[in-house]
């Protein structure tokens, strides 16, 4: 069935849409550039490195937001449907990246598209239509301003068809707010690094796409044994039933045991409320039933009711992310109004992680009375104050008031204000998600060397949580590393794991599969690939296709002016111990660990440029040439 | 005995692995527009609901065939003759469950054939929201004569009936 010139596994073809001058071009993928960099976060870096380079404002229209997936997306692969979203960040001005679920990947190749690449800009407000390789910019005039679920709505009816994949922008993205997301027909968001700003810039509400094509697998004989065997393993897996239950959500109750919660903005571990505002109270209260992305056999989202004498309403999910940001790391234990406070973020299209930082570091300025209420228009930013909450919330999305101030993040807000940049936590400018470092130092490090800024997807070195010496020693020779308040091992721990998301992220298969359950090593993921592609690869190969994406990025970054410098955690966490809780008396050793972790990468400890061997055994010639004519490095050593 | 697929939606999660190895199985191309079987998906309300044929005893879909390539085989299921087919679309406008599906290849209607009897969409369900039943029809009369509040029931309970495997068929 498949023509001769199509890869298996892949769509074959890549699709570029100019809105300047509406121009459409299709582009054939190419096998060596395929074999190089898999397909998703690997396509877009490979890329974005040549397309933008420095100098590119990230609201301009030289900046270019690309979709990708890879070989493993719209194949019966479970946990196999996941859609990379890249551009320059215009929250962070260097690498903006976000990763996300649902069905649009699968539907985008099925459309006949392995990547989508949007340049320039509209003047007026368009969306784009993919309809099996048809594709048009529309005007959409009258969807621009609505909220997110209602734009949903309208453009599923103006198509006329249920089954067709929304990517779209809320009005806090339309108003220019720095951290706001693109969502996926509703409640799935690629929403870090600003992406929907950068969506918004170009006048693109929305892309809808929809395809009756198909893909085919290399190898049918062992894609079925490789699928029956994870099958096996996810549902014997210890945490299938609960990620089953409660997805994400679960990490809540967890995190409190253990001292690690961002209660209060990073001055609680753990807060007395932490049942009801956890995922085992939603499962008990409030859920009704399971949802999955596409493929995927671990259900772990969640559709929930709310009802109280004051108002019902029913959405889906909330991950944990989310949940902690709008109840502990803002001191408010009443789920209802943190449900519907999430609600609101994702109705808005705002990034839930950023936006909780920024109210929680208001709100920590406003109990050390460093910020009045003049300042804050009239709210009174306490703990816990949601209806101060719901009210700046609307605010960012709209610019308005206070909300002004915090819409571009938590350094510029500082920077407005005057004060508070001592307590506004991010690093490189991304703001931290909801995790004290101090306990968990393997992630620690991952927020500081992340290529996105502070951020736990990047490396998500979900192993520590073990506790167990024994698969440390195993697995890197050093028993610490798996524990999570060990030091030594976290260097080769971190590496390791970024180069498996930067792998699986490019592969298009879900990080719960490769990281959390720890599912898929190097070996098995050579088997996929050459079961879905037919390319013959090794797992060394393997290994080098995760490190060499993670290099390549790292490299865009380092020519934005990234340095080791920058790799760097608040001082919060570096100098004040934890004060209670199970990790009380912790701070993070950062220093040690980063130079293990430079030692691992082969990059310079001074600088953290990576080396010219590294960069070459790597295939990165290209960079080294870029990076010499920049004088990053020397033209000879 | 005739078999037949019954989904219950509330278990449903909407991943459409029934869709991909129900095309994988009958086409070895991954494809959910060549399955046999559809899950029609709402994410502002959460709806997962897949449709798929309950060769019904009844068919409309055999008897709008103008050609006689729908019919019922030995075992009393819907097969279609896909020589004999003019491609016309009568049987898909016929179903009532909407459970027929062109074939954007070669334009014939996608019929459930329970893969020979071990359907792949019900052993590949991870929530178990498929599953074989032998088919079993209760047959309604007129319901008006028991009452307004016997008709609002009935009318509700038909659809807890269906998902315990028995089509409810109104006179």
């Amino acid at each position: 069935m498949l023509s001769q010139s199509r890869l298996y596994g892949y769509a074959g073809r890549i699709l570029r849409v100019n809105l300047t001058n509406r121009e459409i071009k299709i582009e054939r993928l190419d096998e060596k550039f395929a074999r190089m960099y898999i397909g998703g976060r690997g396509f877009n870096i490979a890329r974005l490195y040549y397309e933008v380079p420095p100098g590119v404002s990230p609201l301009s229209p030289e900046n270019k937001l690309m979709f990708a997936t890879g070989p493993v997306a719209g194949t019966g692969f479970p946990l196999g449907a996941r859609l990379n979203v890249s551009a320059k960040s215009p929250q962070t001005g260097i690498l903006g990246d976000s990763n996300v679920g649902g069905h649009f990947a699968a539907e985008m190749k099925y459309a006949g598209f392995d990547q989508v690449i949007i340049e320039g800009a509209s003047s007026t407000p368009v969306y784009i239509y993919i309809d099996d390789g048809n594709v048009e910019v529309r005007e959409a005039d009258e969807l621009w301003g609505m909220p997110i679920s209602r734009a949903y709505d309208a453009l599923r009816k103006e198509i006329g068809d249920p089954r067709v994949q929304i990517a779209i922008i809320g009005p806090a993205a339309e108003n220019m707010v720095k951290f706001s997301g693109i969502f996926f027909n509703r409640t799935r968001p690629a929403a870090r690094t600003g992406l929907g700003t950068v969506m918004a810039s170009k006048k693109l509400k929305a892309i809808a796409v929809r395809g009756e094509g198909y893909v085919e697998v290399a190898k049918p004989s062992l894609f079925e044994k490789l699928v029956e065997e994870v099958e096996l393993e996810v549902y014997t897996h210890e945490q299938y039933w609960p990620r089953r239950i409660m997805g994400t959500s679960r990490i809540l109750l967890a995190a409190n045991k253990i001292g690690i919660l961002p209660g209060n903005h990073f001055t609680e571990p753990i807060v007395p409320y932490a049942f009801d505002v956890s995922g085992e109270k939603l499962a008990l209260k409030y859920n009704v039933k399971n949802r999955a992305c596409f493929s995927c056999i671990v259900p772990c989202s969640r559709v929930f009711v709310v009802k109280n004498k004051n108002e019902a309403f029913m959405s889906e999910g909330p991950e944990y992310e989310a949940l902690a940001g709008m109840t502990v790391r803002i001191g408010n234990s009443d789920l209802d109004r943190a449900l519907k406070a999430i609600e609101l973020v994702n109705d808005l299209g705002l990034d839930a992680i950023t936006t909780s930082e920024v109210i929680s570091w208001a709100m920590e300025l406003y109990s050390k009375e460093l910020l009045s209420t003049e300042e804050t228009h009239g709210l009174k930013l306490e703990w816990g104050n949601m209806d101060a909450v719901l009210e700046l919330i609307v605010d960012i999305a709209y610019r308005r008031r206070f909300g002004g101030i915090l819409a571009d993040g938590v350094v510029e807000a500082a920077e407005k204000l005057g004060k508070g940049i001592e307590y506004g936590f991010h690093v490189k400018k991304l703001e931290m998600i909801q995790a004290d470092p101090r306990g968990l130092k393997g992630y620690g490090l991952g927020f500081a060397v992340s290529t996105r800024g502070a951020d736990h997807l990047r490396s998500e070195p979900f192993v520590e949580l073990s506790d167990d010496p024994e698969l440390g020693l195993k697995m890197f020779g050093e028993p610490e590393a798996t524990l999570r308040l060990g030091v030594r091992g976290k260097g080769k721990l971190v590496a390791y794991y970024e180069n498996i998301c930067a792998l699986v992220d490019s592969l298009g298969v879900c990080k719960n599969l490769a990281e959390n359950m720890n599912i898929l090593d190097y070996s098995k993921t050579a088997k996929l690939i050459e079961a879905v592609t037919g390319f013959e690869v090794t797992p060394v190969e393997v290994r080098m296709i995760g490190e060499r994406v993670v290099n390549l990025e790292r490299a865009y970054d380092i020519r934005e002016g990234v340095r080791r410098v920058h790799d760097t955690l608040p001082e919060r966490f570096i100098k004040e111990p934890l004060k209670k809780g199970p990790s009380a008396g912790h701070v993070i050793e950062l220093d040690e660990m980063l130079m293990e972790y430079y030692e691992v990468r082969g990059w310079n400890k001074q600088t953290g440029i990576p080396t010219r061997e590294k960069l070459l055994e790597l295939g990165l010639l290209d960079v080294v040439e870029d990076f010499v004519s920049r004088g990053i490095l020397p033209a000879c050593e | 005995m005739v078999g037949h697929i019954v989904v219950d939606p509330s278990k449903c999660t909407g991943c459409r692995y029934c869709e991909l190895w129900c095309s994988y199985t009958h086409e070895k191309v991954f494809s959910p527009s060549l399955s046999r079987i559809r899950v029609i998906k709402d994410d502002l309300i959460g709806m997962d609901y897949p449709i798929v044929c309950k060769h019904c005893s009844n068919a409309p879909c055999i008897q709008v065939c103008p050609t006689g390539a729908l019919y019922r085989d030995k075992n009393g299921l819907v097969k279609l003759l896909k020589e004999k087919c003019t491609k016309c679309g009568a049987c898909i406008e016929a179903c009532s469950y909407g459970a027929l599906f062109r074939n954007p290849v070669d334009l014939t209607p996608l019929i459930c054939d329970l893969c020979g009897g071990k359907p792949v969409c019900v052993s590949k369900c991870p929530t178990n929201a498929l599953s074989i039943y032998p088919l079993m029809e209760v047959h309604l009369g007129k319901s008006e004569h028991l009452g307004k509040q016997y008709t609002v029931a009935v009318e509700d309970y038909k659809s807890i009936l269906e998902r315990w495997g028995i089509l409810v068929k109104s006179e």
